[in-house]
């Protein structure tokens, strides 16, 4: 058993001469286990939790209720027609996958930084890039028509004659996103064997040994094994990060190959990558500031944690007012008469409300992250986010339904007004995410254990963090 | 000597497990037991212990070789897949893009190598650090749970060769161990419980079940149609032909059109057009006025129709080809084509030509069926003047043509 | 302790200050040689003024990038790259130098004769609605007000970061480092806003119907390659001479290694993402700027770039040996200064001649002139500078980390 250096109980300060501690209080590496494990290892339902999973489980059901009638029925149930063809469940599909860039860059581009406060929060960040990219990858499913004919977009050899079209962003998409979801699922689940043999280790009942024994693959923190895994870390973070921005990039040229003035802009694969992470680390303050408090983990996921989430809030925020100020100024240089109605259309035509909502969620209120107290202040933090969430949801709707209602035919303009089924599904969405997240909570543990021991001080010399 | 005999005596035993009370006391004593000249022993830590790796001795594994191979060959396998389905096996030409376009198989191929060597990361990190082994001897020991919290061991196998387990101990302790505890191998049966097979064997049988069902539905006729899960618009909510019908008396769903029902185009009004009579009597002259072309047309359509049995002049007998060669087969029931121009053919009306045309007489079948109206007036037309052509004297023929006649 | 010795981290100030005026002076005499060169030749100078903007956008993008890596390296409290910062720091500073040399562009436009942007013409709005459009941005008065605006921005922003920087040499006191800290962050902002800016008036409007909006990026990303390229250069120099000796560990060549890396992967992506929209929606005002890049000898640069700044650098750079060895890393970096060289030129020249990609001795001569005039603002600055920040708070952390 070492002990560790004491630390202080405010680790916000800044102070140039020495490293803000990372933990709160006297933890030793029992303490760190302890308050981790303690979790899952609970007998009996924590009440809070079950009433949070019963309600979004209800909105799962909703979920899967509207699913079931969407694809019983037929795609007349929503609201997309001519000209806004394509609505709700993209604008639902980037949402999602955009929140889920928080995690990757949290585990491998902060990892790659050696930015060592991501140790606290960075198992909750994976899982929720995993749960995340669950909820998006169905709704392409969904809003296709005949899902069960969804095999084809794979090139399997055939007698129809049939290859998938390559040439398409679709399809990049298909593989992207597929990828990115296999390649989280791997490097969390790695991530997490040798805390799942802590569980294991720690078990008091014969099936909880097996259940986390089997999980563990029999790891037994042999320094061959730690070198391996140390090394296929390292390389699925050096992976990771060039995918979590190809990712969304991908998705961004599902938009930006097209000519439909407002789509076709150059800038939107960095844009839209900007704000992916923009609103994956607001779904992180959503559910960090929550989760901390209630599951008892206030010293290992500290103020100071919170802080450089919001930092990197803020300064993603900046890059995607960057980004709206240069799509403006552009429309306007370039004299076409298309582009400048697109935008002109967008704040003051028949959408205006959901572009200046946007510009206020996304652009003047994380500007509160300047101030160190909001920053700090957790009830602050959870409200800038949220409407950080509602603002990134609005810019897809933005960009997706208001471009699309305005497009180069006069004659083919219409409204776009989604329908119950829509909106319910976007809720229910949700639901599945939350459930999947409550159940994380209560059965995984929650924070990277080994990590946080790992990049504590101890007598040797030790790594830098900020 | 002792200790060589002592090797082989403590067969039971699996090695010794050392623990330490830091991660600076197990690395220093890594240190020491690497210059002691030990090689099959490990370092047991609940998080990875800063040089550890060369106060072992450890040498890097190949496992970045692994990814970039991988990776490379995702990247080719995406191009070749992308290139040869769409450029090369179903050429398409989309949106104006070439057939062979590298652009847009960039994303791809971009993906597909960060998967493979992702997953060769991945499943390298569990084949070379060797987990999926969950019989380690160590976890036989109940202090080892704490090797996953904060404890620091040393476990040293049985299996090296210059082990001796009082001077291993003596080392251990030595090197600043806080306890030793000798492990026994694992008496109970190597073999996996039986459970496992029974998992095995009922997961193989179900698996089974798929093809073999699938071979049995699809070989040999089966007296129920197929199951058909996916309905698409397969069965629709209409009568198809042939099909039965409640609404109606006799049952049918294909009803007979409305007596007096015609056809567009099927009105045949022209009585003289159509029949070739005129209030009953057999017409006399043509429905449409003779012209060349009609001529032309007669001729045409008679040496399709008419000639092969009545022969190119229409003199019946053996002159057609079919008729010649059902009399070479000496065909029993074969009835010799009439001449045209016996007087009985030369003096029967235009209109009574026509519908022999069309209705067939005697044992000529009715060829109204394959030959249109217009077409049959045509044949009449020219059957005339095959008729003239065979019954004409010297004065028929123009001046300017006489001198060419045989003598 | 090395506050008390501080001249074995500086360059000995009077050979630094006679090296700067001699390279100064040939660097004119470059330049002037280029002019007269080209004026003998074509009396317009279109071909001095396109090869001066292509060496002036360079070395300008290469002291931006710096200042991008000052400021970037204090918003996050960076440990590693201390013994390094000062290095950038004037670097950045030596906008100042690239200032003055702004002049040519300035007469250029002013003057109104659509040599170098066709859109400088008095009345090009008259003849040409799309240039009518925007002659509210592009006009000369309001392009020379900014770039000058821009100069000024980026030289006080950069001369305060060095001013707090070596102020704290000499008082130790670490508040210095929060002020550049705090300073730091919108300092940032606006240098990317004012380097996208500069970068659509000098770059962009070359092709005055052509717009993108990912150039800024674009431009930011060469200039954090060159800008990587060149401290990574210094840095081997400087520690071989002596100045940077036992201040930087292989560590720190691993890190920029890293860094050089990620930067061309990034450039990579920008370029590409850039290229792939345009290319796919085919849209012919769009694709009028590739279509010279596209066909006939500029094709042969464009691959050149796509194999030479990209794939090449990238798998060179992707394992761990060529980072962590001096003459691998200074060898890429150099490469990789030459094809960012190539970037800017590639940018710039086919607005000159669409169908040849133009080279010659007046090229050469301007190029040398303004590096030797760049060098020579870079010397002046070491003057009596320690070119290691000698109290900074986290220079001990320099030393003691290490990659894994």
């Amino acid at each position: 058993m070492s002990t560790l250096v004491i630390a202080s109980e405010d680790n916000t300060g800044n102070d140039p001469c020495r490293r803000a501690p990372l933990v709160i209080g006297q933890q030793t590496d029992v303490t760190i286990t302890e308050s981790v494990c303690r979790v899952p290892e609970q007998i009996g339902t924590p009440r809070a939790w079950y009433a949070a999973l019963l309600v979004s489980m209800g909105l799962t059901a909703v979920f899967f209720g509207t699913i079931v009638y969407l694809v019983t029925t037929g795609i007349g149930v929503l609201g997309n027609n001519r000209p806004v063809m394509w609505a709700f469940p993209i604008v639902n599909f980037v949402f999602w996958i955009g929140i889920g860039h928080a995690g990757t860059l949290i585990s491998a581009i902060l990892f790659l930084f050696r930015q060592q406060w991501r140790t606290a929060i960075n198992r909750a960040a994976e899982a929720m890039t995993i749960f995340a990219v669950i909820c998006a990858l169905i709704f392409p499913g969904i809003h296709l028509g005949r899902i069960w004919l969804a095999y084809w977009m794979a090139p399997y050899p055939n007698q129809m004659a049939l290859w998938p079209n390559f040439r398409s962003p679709l399809m990049w998409d298909v593989f992207a996103v597929n990828t990115y979801f296999l390649v989280s699922a791997m490097f969390w689940y790695l991530g997490m064997i040798p805390d799942l043999a802590t569980l294991r280790d720690r078990a008091k009942t014969r099936w909880r040994q097996i259940a986390y024994g089997l999980l563990a693959l029999g790891w037994s923190g042999s320094a061959r094994q730690w070198q391996v895994y140390q090394q296929a870390y390292l390389l699925l973070a050096a992976l990771a990060t060039p995918l979590v921005v190809s990712v969304h990039s991908v998705v961004s040229t599902d938009f930006a190959v097209a000519q439909l003035p407002g789509w076709h802009t150059t800038i939107f694969p960095p844009y839209f990558v900007a704000g992916a992470i923009f609103s994956g680390f607001a779904m992180v303050v959503t559910l960090m500031v929550p989760a901390r408090a209630y599951f008892g983990l206030k010293h290992l996921v500290t103020v100071r944690h919170l802080d450089n989430v919001n930092k990197i809030m803020l300064a993603t925020s900046c890059i995607v007012a960057y980004s709206y100020a240069m799509e403006l100024f552009i429309a306007w240089y370039s004299g076409n008469s298309h582009e400048r109605f697109a935008h002109l259309n967008r704040a003051f035509g028949p959408y205006a409300w959901a572009y200046w909502l946007m510009i206020a969620c996304n652009v003047l209120v994380p500007q509160l992250f300047w101030l160190k107290r909001c920053r700090t202040t957790p009830w602050m933090m959870f409200l800038i986010a949220a409407a950080v969430n509602v603002g990134m949801w609005l810019e897809r709707f933005v960009i997706i339904v208001v471009s699309l209602s305005r497009d180069y035919l006069p004659a083919n303009w219409a409204m776009y007004y989604p329908t119950i089924v829509d909106v319910l599904m976007l809720l229910g969405s949700f639901g599945l995410f939350f459930t999947l997240f409550l159940l994380f909570c209560r059965y995984l543990p929650m924070v990277a254990i080994w990590e946080v021991k790992h990049v504590l001080p101890r007598e040797e010399v030790h790594h830098g963090s900020p | 000597m002792a200790a060589h005999e002592q090797h082989r005596s403590s067969a039971g035993l699996a090695g010794l497990l050392a623990e330490f009370a830091s991660a600076e006391a197990v690395r220093a004593a890594a240190s020491a037991l690497r210059s002691a000249g030990w090689t099959r022993w490990d370092v047991h830590s609940p998080f990875p212990v800063h040089g550890i790796e060369s106060a072992m001795g450890l040498r890097r594994t190949g496992l970045p070789w692994m990814v970039l191979a991988a990776g490379l060959a995702g990247v080719f396998l995406a191009a070749g897949m992308q290139l040869w389905t769409n450029g090369i096996d179903y050429p398409m030409i989309i949106s104006g893009k070439p057939l062979l376009s590298l652009p847009t198989s960039v994303p791809i191929m971009f993906e597909l190598a960060v998967l493979l060597a992702a997953m060769a990361a991945f499943l390298g990190a569990l084949g070379l650090g060797g987990l999926t082994l969950f019989g380690h001897p160590a976890f036989s020991s109940p202090r080892f749970r704490r090797a996953t919290t904060d404890g620091f061991f040393v476990f040293l196998s049985a299996d090296d060769p210059r082990f001796d387990p009082a001077a291993a101990q003596t080392l251990l302790q030595s090197a600043g161990a806080v306890a030793v505890e000798p492990l026994q191998l694992d008496a109970s049966s190597r073999q996996p419980p039986s459970a496992v097979y029974w998992a095995l064997a009922t997961t193989v049988v179900l698996a089974m079940l798929p093809p073999v069902l699938v071979t049995w539905y699809r070989t040999g006729p089966k007296p129920n149609p197929r199951i058909h899960l996916i309905h698409d618009m397969d069965f629709q909510e209409k009568y198809l032909p042939q099909g039965t019908s409640p609404l109606f008396a006799d049952g049918r769903a294909t009803r007979p059109p409305a007596p007096g029902t015609i056809a567009q185009g099927a009105l045949e009004a022209d009585e003289h057009l159509y029949t070739g009579k005129i209030a009953g009597q057999w017409a006399t002259r043509f429905p449409v006025a003779p012209t060349a072309a009609m001529m032309d047309r007669g001729r045409a359509r008679y040496a399709v129709f008419c000639a092969p049995c009545h022969g190119l002049v229409g003199e019946g007998g053996v002159s057609g080809i079919t008729s010649a060669r059902a009399v070479k087969r000496r065909e029993p029931n074969w009835v010799l084509p009439l001449s045209l121009h016996i007087p009985t053919v030369r003096e029967q009306p235009v209109g009574q030509l026509f519908h022999t045309i069309t209705h067939g007489v005697r044992t000529m079948p009715a060829h109204g069926a394959q030959i249109p109206v217009e077409d049959r007036w045509a044949i009449v037309l020219y059957v005339r003047a095959l008729q003239r052509s065979q019954n004409a004297t010297l004065d028929d023929v123009p001046e300017a043509v006489r001198p060419r006649l045989r003598p | 302790m090395d506050a008390l010795n501080p001249e074995k981290r500086m360059i000995p100030s009077a050979k630094a200050g006679a090296a700067a005026i001699g390279l100064f002076l040939v660097g004119l005499a470059g330049l002037g040689c280029a002019a007269a060169l080209q004026f003998r030749q074509e009396s317009s100078g279109g071909y001095f003024l396109h090869s001066y903007l292509v060496n002036f956008c360079f070395f300008t993008s290469l002291s931006l990038g710096a200042l991008l890596f000052v400021t970037l390296q204090h918003i996050a409290r960076a440990g590693w790259s201390v013994t390094v910062r000062r290095v950038a720091e004037l670097l950045a500073d030596n906008l100042a130098v690239m200032f003055p040399l702004l002049a040519p562009l300035v007469f250029t436009v002013l003057a109104g004769n659509g040599i170098l942007y066709p859109w400088a013409v008095s009345e090009s709005g008259a003849a040409d609605h799309v240039l009518h459009q925007k002659q509210a941005y592009l006009n000369p008065a309001f392009f020379v007000a900014r770039g000058v605006g821009y100069f000024v921005v980026w030289c006080l922003t950069a001369r305060y970061l060095l001013w707090l920087s070596v102020r704290q040499d000499r008082t130790g006191d670490p508040k210095l480092t929060l002020s550049m800290e705090r300073l730091s962050a919108p300092a940032l902002i606006l240098l990317v806003v004012t380097l996208t800016l500069a970068s659509c008036d000098w770059l962009m409007s070359l092709w005055p119907h052509w717009w993108s909006t990912i150039f800024g990026v674009y431009f930011l990303a060469g200039a954090a390659v060159g800008a990587l390229a060149l401290l990574i250069l210094l840095v081997v120099l400087l520690e071989w001479a002596g100045p940077l000796a036992g201040e930087v560990t292989i560590e720190h060549y691993h890190d920029l290694g890293k860094l050089l890396l990620a930067s061309v992967a990034f450039w990579g992506y920008i370029a590409f993402s850039q290229y792939l929209l345009i290319w796919y929606a085919n849209i012919p005002e769009e694709t009028a700027w590739y279509h010279p890049r596209h066909s006939g000898p500029w094709a042969w640069v464009s691959m050149g770039l796509l194999v030479g700044h990209l794939v090449l650098p990238l798998f060179a750079l992707l394992s761990r040996w060529p980072k962590r060895n001096r003459l691998s890393l200074a060898f890429w970096a150099a490469w990789l200064l030459v094809m960012h060289w190539i970037d800017i030129y590639w940018l710039v020249m086919p607005a000159y001649d669409p169908q040849q990609p133009r080279f010659g001795l007046s090229f050469v001569f301007c190029l040398l002139g303004m590096g030797a005039v760049y060098m020579a603002g870079f010397l002046w600055r070491c003057r009596n500078r320690s070119l290691v920040p000698l109290q900074d708070p986290r220079r001990h952390e320099a030393l003691a980390f290490h990659n894994d």
